[in-house]
């Protein structure tokens, strides 16, 4: 992943230091084992502060920047995700998981405020401003799903003094379903809005076809040393595209079985024939193109990049054939795992991997393929246990696959305030290493729930030895909710939001450089099921019950209220307009005669 | 208003009221049985519809076929190539092709002990992960490698390694698919879910290294059928009678009737007329595996965890090929998909007559009800009776016709509610009901090879135990059991028995009504001290309807539908092969049934038994006099 990340790092550091307003932009593409792709665009402007203060947005989003001024906002990140990173398979998750949130949407951000109650004021401002913007029910994030993390996020921006009254909020929202409306208002802000540059290649359909993804907005001021200090934009689209999925004409989207001769099979077995075919679907890899893949064509260059960036790279072995479109120059890597490709800034661009032989005179292996994947630090693995409708228990599997090396970590729950945790059950069990003490836990940071106020938040520092296994486990009850508290949807139960845990930097000084960083690593959410009374049931009784009122109080009333007089006694008087006159006549003189009477 | 109430307090005066009850309770015992026997008919049953509107089954196009029909028989000839192999090279196996799939694959071990048997295995799974879902929920295939006759389930799980390379290839799963492969459709599943939902003895079941979701429902395949097929054969029965949610089974019928042209069977009805005969054979069908509550496929286990399961099995000769199960199992899986909720909106509770026509609870728990409603009328009359005196004085006044004893009847005209002498008769009933434990435990925990001669050992003891406690009784109480105290043993056995069968009904309608059924000679059951033929009449009747000899008739018929009822061993083959299921069914399924046969049907039967044998004294006479 280091040397993944290497095409990114150095032009960082080179381009904010040369220019205080800029903009660059990249397509990391990274075949991944089991035919999938991993497609990573990265889009980064820079704005200088002074400039930025001043309302001159050049590269920098107005719409965003606007909302940040009004609450004070100092750093911000946004996550968008959707599906689930595969780490057995995938390895390692791109840039070391720092650029992805929990399923559904994720949002923390340092604000400027003297006390905390103008922090929550300015994050209610902030959680209704982004909603509106990018069309996810932000809104939601109310106080029960706010927490204020302690050990979890440090800041990545360089802050200086302001760092103390500044306050970190973070809010998830665990069940929003990321989808094209998130992606237009997130293309709005690039500088080329998806016309022109990598950005033209992203496209709703295979974006959210994807067997993972996730969207991330980082800002943050940076301050190189003796320079002015400018704010930074990072937006980021990371996807894991499934190729023989994505190669699907998108007029025709559905897996047909393929005609029995396009089968791919394993000839070898004794019982082959041509009724007869045991599929080989991995084992001789996949052909696809850019433009096959993304559904259209890469369009020039945006003409707002640095143009000594190369905007396309690809992260594959040397032996690997690539065809690409003419007009295209490409750079290798000297380590040989990677390569770029400075496009023409007119017209289309795209590449080819064409289906490698496995035979013949240039046969090629899986190695040539791809890049054997490298191994996360961490496994972790989260799922509910027990089962009813009145108690649970969460089971957390985390496994430091590493043989050498402790990893430590933050691990964070931000749990929903009906899912009353007991803390008493928290148990952390190693396995694994012989000998290895049950005492993992270092530190422990718990503010429980209120009642409708707020969740629970979790965090503990832990320590995993090498090579060994942790089983974190807790029970808690479940409570019963008011009526008006079920959602109107469906009930499918409530999420909860994804564990998050993150890796501290290893402070041994020979650690490895991909240790010597912060990296996140989320789990999937849960579905948590309450008990939950039929609805339509009250309904039904409720209207039938109105029904019934309704026609015996008709009837009852009727009774009570009516005088009832012979047909032949009120003949005279019920006799039309005449009648009614002759009525009221009659009532008119009998009140006169009263009064007289009184007078009298 | 005075009068009225006058009338009634001299209607409640009357003698002929007591006369009542029995006619009372004779009569709730035949409207039950007719109410039961009207069920299939039209006016009292309705034809079934899906009530879920997300599931719209049928609704989608089905494509598994074409070349997947040449992946399914290399398939096929993959798992020929495992038969006969060990448990763990067959799981070896599996998870090479499942891994070329592209899912993750587990393995779990599992023991159980049951009846001195051992029963273990390695299960192996794999979950397709929802390519965009977030591992909150999750549906169930299992084929099991060997169905619960013990047949190889040979297409059932190359179909479904067929099917999960198929499914693998759609991105609109909303949630994981999880493929189990148990090597048996008994204990194997039973292990899989219940570590699944975190209820295993961790020290026998090992738990699930990798898990999904929420289970939202289950469907097995049990394919050993060769050959093209007519239909699908719907198993639905839940360990303990639980149902799954009826509009699963409406669903699959629908997408395999309407979309497939498939027919579809129900309890072993192939070829429905839907006339009552028919209906009341499928129905009657029903409840008796409801009863019994055994596991009647892989699906079962899955029930008592509300995980609605069904089993498939293709019978019959026709032009369906597995593409077309394949096909039905595709249709269901997409209905399933689309699920917002679990399945809630149709009935759990119900009994199927037809495979589109159903009788709901409301309609049949009359009939279960109105039979354990004649035991607390009895028990009620027993109470009166046993307040009153009255009864003790009308035996002897019938005894003693004649004789020097005349002034006897004479002197109680109308005696004042006797003081009752409860604690005798409470502390047997309670002593018979904790002495079930006895036969529970020995049945549960004896080696299978020992049931047979046990139970017989049992059925003869059980013939003796009655008279045996009846004078163990007489012996150590300082006088022998007195009419009242008779009277008193019977309320409380009876109103037990109604208690327990009423609250039974509502759980498992079927076990309720059979066991309500067979004990209704218990109602009548009186001591009659002067007639001994009638007595021992009565005690044979009442021996006759025993569990040990509802047990035994009912090995006896099933022997003989398997044609094993020919001689004497066949016959106690039978009954160990039934009573180690039984104790299976407790060890492995978590069956409560031998629960109620022992700790209520039973202890009510041995009460019933000591009131017949009961011989109350000259000296009660005397006192009562």
């Amino acid at each position: 992943m280091r040397s993944f990340l290497s095409y990114l790092i150095p032009p960082l550091f080179i381009f904010s230091d040369v220019l205080a307003s800029d903009y660059h932009e990249q397509l990391n593409l990274k075949p991944l084992p089991q035919s999938s792709l991993l497609a990573s665009f990265n889009f980064r402007s820079n704005t200088s502060l002074s400039q930025f203060e001043a309302h001159n947005f050049r590269y920098f989003p107005r719409s965003l920047g606007q909302i940040l001024q009004h609450v004070g906002t100092r750093e911000l990140h946004l996550r968008f995700s959707l599906g689930r990173w595969d780490a057995e398979s995938w390895g390692a998750r791109p840039w070391d998981g720092t650029k992805e949130g929990g399923t559904g949407v994720e949002l923390w951000a340092w604000l400027e405020a003297d006390t905390e109650e103008e922090a929550d004021l300015k994050w209610l401002t902030l959680t209704n401003a982004l909603s509106g913007l990018f069309c996810a029910s932000l809104n939601f994030i109310d106080e029960t799903r706010t927490t204020r993390p302690v050990m979890s996020f440090q800041p990545e921006g360089d802050h200086g003094s302001t760092l103390d009254n500044m306050h970190l909020l973070h809010g998830v929202l665990p069940h929003e379903i990321v989808c094209t409306e998130n992606l237009t208002p997130f293309l709005k802000l690039l500088p080329c809005k998806g016309k022109a540059g990598i950005s033209s290649l992203l496209n709703g359909h295979k974006l959210f076809d994807a067997s993972w993804q996730s969207m991330a907005i980082d800002v943050r001021p940076i301050c190189p040393l003796g320079q002015e200090c400018v704010l930074q934009i990072e937006q980021t689209i990371d996807m894991v595209l499934d190729i023989e999925r994505s190669k699907r004409p998108r007029g025709n989207p559905i897996p047909r079985p393929p005609p029995g001769h396009d089968l791919k099979c394993n000839a070898s077995k004794p019982y082959h024939s041509g009724d007869t075919c045991f599929p080989s679907d991995f084992a001789e890899g996949e052909d696809w193109s850019l433009d096959r893949i993304f559904g259209k064509s890469l369009k020039g260059t945006c003409p707002l990049t640095d143009p000594d960036a190369p905007p396309v790279c690809i992260h594959v072995p040397e032996r690997r054939d690539i065809f690409t479109t003419p007009g295209a120059s490409e750079m290798k890597s000297p380590d040989g795992l990677s390569r770029c490709y400075q496009v023409p800034s007119e017209g289309d661009f795209s590449m080819m991997l064409p289906r490698m032989s496995r035979e013949g005179d240039n046969a090629k292996t899986v190695a040539d393929e791809t890049v054997q994947p490298e191994t996360p630090l961490l496994y972790a693995e989260r799922s509910f246990t027990g089962h009813g409708q009145d108690r649970g228990g969460v089971q957390s599997i985390l496994t430091n696959p590493s043989p050498d090396t402790i990893v430590e970590f933050v691990y964070m729950e931000s749990l929903p305030w009906f899912m009353r945790i007991y803390l008493h059950t928290l148990q952390a069990r190693v396995e694994g290493t012989s000998g290895a003490k049950d005492d993992i836990v270092e530190e422990i940071y718990y503010r429980p729930a209120l009642d409708r106020v707020r969740g629970t938040q979790l965090e503990l520092r832990v320590r995993i030895p090498p090579a060994s296994t942790v089983f974190l486990t807790y029970d808690f009850e479940k409570s019963i909710l008011r009526y008006t508290e079920y959602p109107p949807d469906a009930n499918r139960g409530f999420d909860v939001a994804a564990a998050i845990i993150t890796i501290l930097p290893s402070t041994s000084p020979g650690a490895p450089p991909s240790r010597q960083k912060t990296s996140n690593l989320r789990t999937t959410s849960l579905l948590l099921s309450l008990p939950t009374p039929d609805f339509s049931m009250p309904y039904n009784v409720i209207i039938f019950t109105s029904t019934a009122i309704a026609l015996a109080f008709g009837g009852v009333y009727n009774l009570l209220v009516r005088r009832f007089v012979g047909a032949d006694e009120g003949a005279e008087v019920a006799g039309g307009l005449k009648g009614k006159l002759t009525l009221l006549v009659a009532k008119l003189s009998a009140k006169f005669k009263g009064a007289k009477g009184k007078v009298e | 208003m005075p009068r009225l109430l006058s009338t009634i307090l001299t209607l409640r005066r009357d003698p002929r009221l007591l006369k009542l009850p029995p006619y009372l309770s004779l009569l709730c015992i035949v409207v039950g049985v007719v109410w039961l026997l009207l069920l299939p008919l039209d006016d009292y049953s309705r034809r079934t519809y899906i009530s879920e509107n997300a599931l719209l089954p049928g609704q989608v196009h089905t494509y598994f076929g074409g070349s997947d029909q040449n992946v399914f028989r290399a398939y096929r000839h993959e798992v020929d190539a495992l038969k006969d192999k060990t448990n763990i090279e067959i799981n070896d196996g599996l998870e090479t092709i499942i891994k070329g799939i592209g899912l993750k694959v587990g393995r779990q071990n599992y023991t159980y002990h049951s009846a001195g048997n051992t029963y273990a295995g390695e299960n192996a799974y794999a979950i397709l992960h929802a390519p965009r879902g977030d591992a909150t929920e999750a549906i169930v295939l299992v084929t099991a490698w060997k169905n619960v006759k013990g047949e190889f389930n040979r297409n059932g799980v190359a179909l479904a390694l067929t099917l999960a390379r198929y499914f693998k290839r759609w991105s609109l799963w909303s949630k994981d698919i999880i493929l189990v492969i148990p090597p048996d459709s008994r204990a194997g599943i039973q292990a899989w879910v219940d570590a699944y939902h975190d209820a295993h003895d961790s020290s026998n079941v090992a738990s699930l290294p990798i898990k999904s979701g929420l289970l939202q429902g289950a469907v097995a395949v049990d394919y050993p059928h060769e050959g093209r097929f007519e239909g699908v054969h719907i198993v639905y029965d839940g360990v303990n009678g639980q149902l799954p949610n009826l509009d699963l089974i409406n669903s699959i019928n629908n997408i395999a009737n309407g979309q497939m042209g498939m027919h579809s069977f129900i309890q072993e009805r192939f070829g429905h007329s839907d006339k009552y005969n028919d209906r009341l054979k499928t129905m009657l069908r029903g409840m008796m595996n409801q009863g019994l509550g055994h596991a009647v496929g892989p699906h079962s286990s899955f029930i008592p965890y509300h995980v609605d399961a069904v089993t498939l099995q293709p019978v019959g000769n026709g032009w369906h090929d597995e593409m077309g199960l394949g096909r039905l199992v595709e249709g269901t899986f997409r209905s399933l998909n689309n699920l917002l909720e679990h399945l809630h909106q149709s009935f759990f509770f119900y009994l199927l007559i037809h495979k589109d026509r159903f009788v709901s609870i409301g309609t049949y728990l009359p009939s279960a009800m109105l039979v354990a409603v004649n035991f607390t009328i009895m028990a009620i009359l027993m109470w009166v009776k046993s307040g009153s005196g009255d009864g003790s004085s009308a035996v002897t006044g019938t005894e003693t016709v004649g004789g020097k004893k005349e002034v006897v009847t004479a002197t109680p005209s109308a005696p004042p509610t006797a003081e009752r002498e409860l604690y005798l008769p409470l502390g047997i009933v309670i002593a018979c009901h904790f002495l079930g434990a006895l036969p529970l435990f020995i049945f549960n925990h004896t080696p299978s090879h020992l049931l047979a001669p046990f139970f017989l050992v049992f059925s003869i003891f059980n013939v003796t135990l009655p008279p045996l406690i009846s004078n163990l009784v007489n012996l150590t109480a300082t006088r022998p059991l007195t009419l009242q105290q008779l009277y008193l043993l019977k309320s409380f056995s009876l109103l037990l028995l109604g208690m327990f069968l009423s609250s039974l009904a509502t759980l498992n309608f079927s076990l309720a009504f059979l066991v309500g059924l067979v004990s209704t000679p218990l109602s009548f059951a009186r001591p009659w001290p002067n007639h001994a033929v009638v007595r021992y009449a009565y005690a044979a009747l009442l021996h006759i309807v025993s569990p040990a000899a509802v047990v035994l008739a009912g090995t006896a018929a099933y022997a003989s539908t398997m044609g094993l009822g020919e001689n004497g061993s066949g016959l106690l083959d039978t009954l160990e092969y039934v009573l180690s299921e039984a104790a299976f069914g407790w060890d492995v399924w978590g069956l409560y049934i031998p629960l109620v046969v022992w700790c209520v049907w039973w202890p009510a039967w041995l009460v019933g038994s000591l009131v017949v044998l009961g011989q109350p004294g000259t000296k009660t006479k005397m006192k009562s006099a």
